[in-house]
């Protein structure tokens, strides 16, 4: 497997199966935890008052944030009722950020689809607002002096999903771009040396390979890039010390053109730091089988030092100074 | 092989050569006690001989520590950069994990060295000395080399895995 | 330290299926052969870069699994390919597992193994692999955010903990771990039934998976080694069986898939063999049709399912009805299991006999083990009390079946994981950096009085 997949295959699963359940005649009784990546779980129930109607609840760590930015619950909301069987309920499940009622005999492949790209929509609430954001801006004239420019930056909003603990993603829109900024820190020594490797890759990546010049740029730094300066936590960040890394996206207009490129740009991005983890376990997975297969053959060319019994008795055998009783005991004078 | 890895190599070689000659040795001071002299070094220094140190660069060093009845000898394995340094700490760690296969390994190296092994009398008397000394010398050159393969896959991977990611971005 | 809230992630490895789910679940979210299938030639495959997110991917590897050998769903089609063959040096991620291994070995370019031979893991290459997949594309979870519990075979080397503890530690940074044993795991599933009153980790596990059945003594959370006893008779020796009477009477379809459905859908066990067959002479009504229908379902093949219903489960208690060298019942072993104990544990091992495993979910399987075992038990106390002259204060047998019984051994797991001290029994990735690999040689048990 090389790529994650947007979509949580569990929900997936577990609601085809209450379909097929339903058609049947036999709903299925469900009360399950399914989890996601970057602490977010999900809970599949059935509804109190209908049988055929499954609860599909989610709690995740970015929520918090993401409501900030803005007007969250009614693009959920307007992202979600388009598809056949998908409501939302008035009262969010207790415990959980967000609740979609699935009305099993209604629901079809396309709307099972987009209920496991729950997840994935939430955190592309702030990637849409840029791309407004964006849109506003370069409807503008392009500013022609410094000051201008800067004028601009200054004032655009930047987006913030804290999507893990001491991780956080910003979202800067400009006249001509959106800069997506990663932060990223490596609980794991190996994990932190092995990291780098990878990210220095990312950035050389583009420049090296002629085929993917048009992909977004990619910057690696220490410091908080020049967009974050204007945060108050990063206004005097001189903690260089700190293993916080910055990996910067740069995504130009071509990479939104339309809503297909924007929900494929998305969907990359928000999945990049578990791509990348992923990525950095499975290197360490195939060292592993390449050190077994090491620890296999110098344990063999150790072997052959050891001094074979079974020749040493046949050799000592053919001497006169051994001899076998009849039960095979050895004589030795 | 450049060019001073093969003198390096043939002095291991000699020198180990010269300090297998062991002989079984009980302890002089605990009575039907049998241990290697080298690991208990403060209390009989008449057993103890002159240790021998080879060394290549200031990354790339063998020591070989003799006495009566053992010796020890102490790998340096090459470390130029950080990525290096994980990947022999991993390589070491993992072999030593699997000690008992390896009977000389010792599962801890003396510090200062990446891995260690303890040769006693018991394995002279088991093991043909000339094919242990082949497994040391080879240990050193495939040590050396899986490093470097290990760090260019690494390299390679992560820069597919790069590439990988990014081409989802060309449309 | 947000992981705390996130549920802990229970996987059971078998060697013939691997149940993967969260701790708090009443059952496992994925069932699937501990299969893997890897790619063996590199050249011959052209993959067409299918660029599109291909999100509605056919979900044939839905189904949770109940064999290890054959999927469930009829229409097999080749998974999605995962454009990586013919790229060299990502060999090592080009790999299915599951029953999308078992679609992919179909194809020229895969070739399957299955990494558990006996319970105990055999390639650890390719069980590293396949952890990675269960972890990354079925459970999509992040390792480091989330607690593990594993469960071994009894009599699990030592050192296989700790090249469990290697992977999941060092490859994948696990925030915590914990081995269970499975047959303890079974144990605690069986507090669920309602026969069970106190909660006590001592008893008799009776294991019946699809290739071996074992007999776990098991006091006060601690396997006794000694006295574990296999039987060679499991799921697909009367899977064999049913067919091979299907062949006998030369029915129209008797492949191993019928003779298993047959198994799971009528098999019971009888109280005793001569009735059950006057019953079935004088009441045509037991016999039973089992329709067989192919993949487009255009046509049908009817099979009739006659005394293999009972004789079928029967194997356990009568084996030379199928074999000739395997001959003691399952109900004797159980008792010399359990007279191989120390003595004073005997009696709380024959007062709970849990059950776990798909081969134990006969209909009636524990009522009639427990009326052999009783039978036994009895004689032997009349006897002895004849010898000796003074009365005994005899013997409970007591056979414990509950609805988790299928997957037990998960079930437990998740019944543990759940509690909130699970955390503070697991070795986390910190004191594995402390103390090494050796620290998962101990764990301490779970009391959950």
């Amino acid at each position: 497997m090389l790529h994650l997949q947007p979509h949580n295959l569990l929900i997936q699963k577990t609601l085809t199966e209450a379909i097929e359940a339903v058609n049947n005649g036999t709903p299925l009784t469900l009360d399950r935890i399914v989890s996601d990546f970057d602490y977010t779980t999900f809970h599949i129930s059935n509804s109190d008052e209908e049988k055929s109607t499954l609860l599909l609840s989610v709690k995740t760590k970015a929520w918090a944030s993401v409501v900030n930015c803005g007007d969250l619950l009614s693009y959920l909301q307007s992202s979600f009722t388009k598809f056949n069987g998908i409501e939302i309920p008035s009262n969010f499940e207790n415990g959980y950020n967000y609740t979609l009622a699935l009305d099993l005999k209604q629901l079809d492949q396309e709307s099972v689809v987009q209920a496991s790209l729950l997840k994935t929509m939430i955190m592309s609430f702030p990637f849409n607002l840029s791309f407004e954001e964006f849109n506003k801006l370069s409807s503008q004239p392009a500013p022609t002096t410094e000051y201008e420019l800067n004028n601009i930056n200054n004032n655009a909003p930047v987006f913030k999903i804290e999507y893990r603990d001491d991780e956080n993603i910003f979202i800067k829109p400009s006249f001509d771009r959106i800069t997506v900024i990663f932060e990223t820190i490596f609980q794991d020594e190996t994990d932190k040396i092995l990291g780098k490797v990878f990210l220095q890759e990312f950035v050389d990546a583009r420049k090296r390979n002629r085929g993917i010049q048009s992909a977004p740029q990619v910057l690696f730094s220490h410091e908080p890039p020049l967009e974050l300066r204007n945060l108050s936590e990063y206004s005097n960040y001189t903690d260089i010390s700190s293993s916080k890394r910055f990996i910067t996206f740069v995504l130009f207009p071509r990479h939104f053109a339309n809503d297909e490129l924007k929900f494929k740009s998305v969907v990359q991005l928000t999945l990049f730091r578990s791509y990348f983890h992923y990525h950095i376990k499975c290197s360490k997975a195939y060292l592993h089988s390449r050190m077994r297969y090491r620890v296999d053959t110098f344990v063999k060319v150790l072997n052959r030092a050891k001094v074979d019994e079974e020749e040493d008795s046949k050799d000592a055998d053919s001497e006169q100074h051994v001899r076998r009783t009849i039960t095979g005991r050895k004589v030795v004078y | 092989m450049s060019q001073s890895l093969r003198p390096y190599l043939t002095a291991v070689r000699y020198s180990l050569e010269a300090a297998l000659t062991l002989s079984n040795f009980s302890s002089q001071e605990v009575e039907r006690h049998n241990r290697p002299e080298v690991e208990v070094s403060n209390s009989s220094a008449e057993l103890l001989l002159q240790p021998m140190h080879i060394s290549r660069n200031e990354n790339e060093q063998v020591l070989i520590e003799t006495s009566v009845n053992s010796i020890r000898v102490n790998i340096m394995v090459k470390q130029s950069d950080e990525i290096e340094q994980i990947l022999v700490h991993k390589f070491t760690r993992f072999l030593e994990q699997r000690a008992e296969a390896f009977y000389i390994l010792r599962r801890t190296p003396i510090k200062g060295y990446s891995i260690s092994f303890l040769i006693t009398n018991k394995h002279t008397e088991s093991m043909k000395t000339d094919k242990l000394v082949d497994f040391i010398i080879e240990f050193m050159e495939e040590v050396d080399k899986e490093i470097s393969e290990m760090k260019l896959f690494l390299n390679a991977r992560a820069r597919f895995v790069a590439e990988a990611y990014l081409g989802e971005f060309v449309y | 330290m947000s992981y705390l809230n996130n549920p802990a992630i229970v996987m059971d490895n078998g060697t013939g299926l691997t149940k993967l789910g969260f701790a708090g679940n009443d059952s496992p979210s994925w069932i699937f052969p501990t299969a893997i299938a890897t790619s063996q030639n590199h050249t011959k495959k052209t993959s067409s870069m299918s660029s599109t997110s291909n999100t509605t991917s056919s979900n044939q590897y839905f189904g949770n699994s109940t064999s290890a050998t054959s999927f469930n769903s009829l229409n097999a089609s080749m998974p999605l390919s995962n454009n990586l063959a013919g790229k060299r040096g990502t060999e090592d991620l080009d790999f299915y597992i599951g029953n999308e291994a078992l679609a992919a070995a179909q194809g020229p370019s895969y070739s399957l193994s299955y990494p558990i031979r006996h319970g105990q893991i055999e390639n650890w290459d390719h069980m590293e692999r396949f952890w990675e997949n269960s972890i990354f594309k079925y459970l999509r979870t992040e390792p480091e955010d989330h607690f593990f519990l594993l469960t071994e075979p009894p009599l699990n080397p030592p050192e296989n903990r700790e090249q469990v503890a290697e992977i999941f530690f060092e490859s994948f940074n696990c925030a915590g771990l914990y081995i269970a044993v499975q047959a303890v795991l079974a144990l605690a599933a069986s507090w669920t039934s309602s026969k069970v009153t106190d909660r006590s980790l001592t008893g008799t596990v009776i294991d019946s998976g699809d290739g071996v059945t074992h007999v776990i003594p098991v006091a006060e959370g601690y396997v006794i080694g000694s006295a574990i006893k296999n039987i060679p008779i499991a799921g697909r020796d009367i899977t064999l069986f049913i067919q091979s009477l299907l062949r006998e009477r030369g029915e129209t379809d008797t492949s191993l898939r019928t003779a298993e459905r047959i198994k799971q859908e009528y098999c019971y066990v009888c109280p005793d063999i001569v009735k059950e067959f006057n019953k079935f002479d004088r009441n045509p009504d037991k016999f039973a049709q089992f329709i067989v229908e192919n993949q487009e379902k255009t046509q049908k093949k009817i099979v009739d399912v006659g005394y293999e219903r009972f004789l079928a489960p029967e194997i356990f208690f009568n084996p030379e009805i199928a074999s000739s060298d395997f001959l003691t019942p399952l109900p004797t072993i159980v008792d010399h299991t359990i007279q191989a104990c120390p003595i004073d544990v005997r009696k709380g091992l024959y007062n709970n006999i849990v059950l776990s495993g798909g081969s134990t979910m006969f209909k009636d399987f524990g009522r009639r083990l427990q009326r052999d075992i009783k039978s036994i038990v009895n004689n032997r106390i009349a006897q002895s009390e004849l010898l000796s002259g003074t009365k005994s204060t005899g013997v409970d047998v007591n056979v414990i079946t509950h609805r988790k019984q299928r997957n037990a051994v998960w079930f437990g797991g998740s019944l543990l994981a759940q509690t909130a001290e699970f955390k503070s029994y697991c070795h986390t990735k910190k004191d594995y950096e402390e103390y090494g690999p050796e620290i998962v040689r101990n764990f301490s048990l779970f009391n959950m009085v």
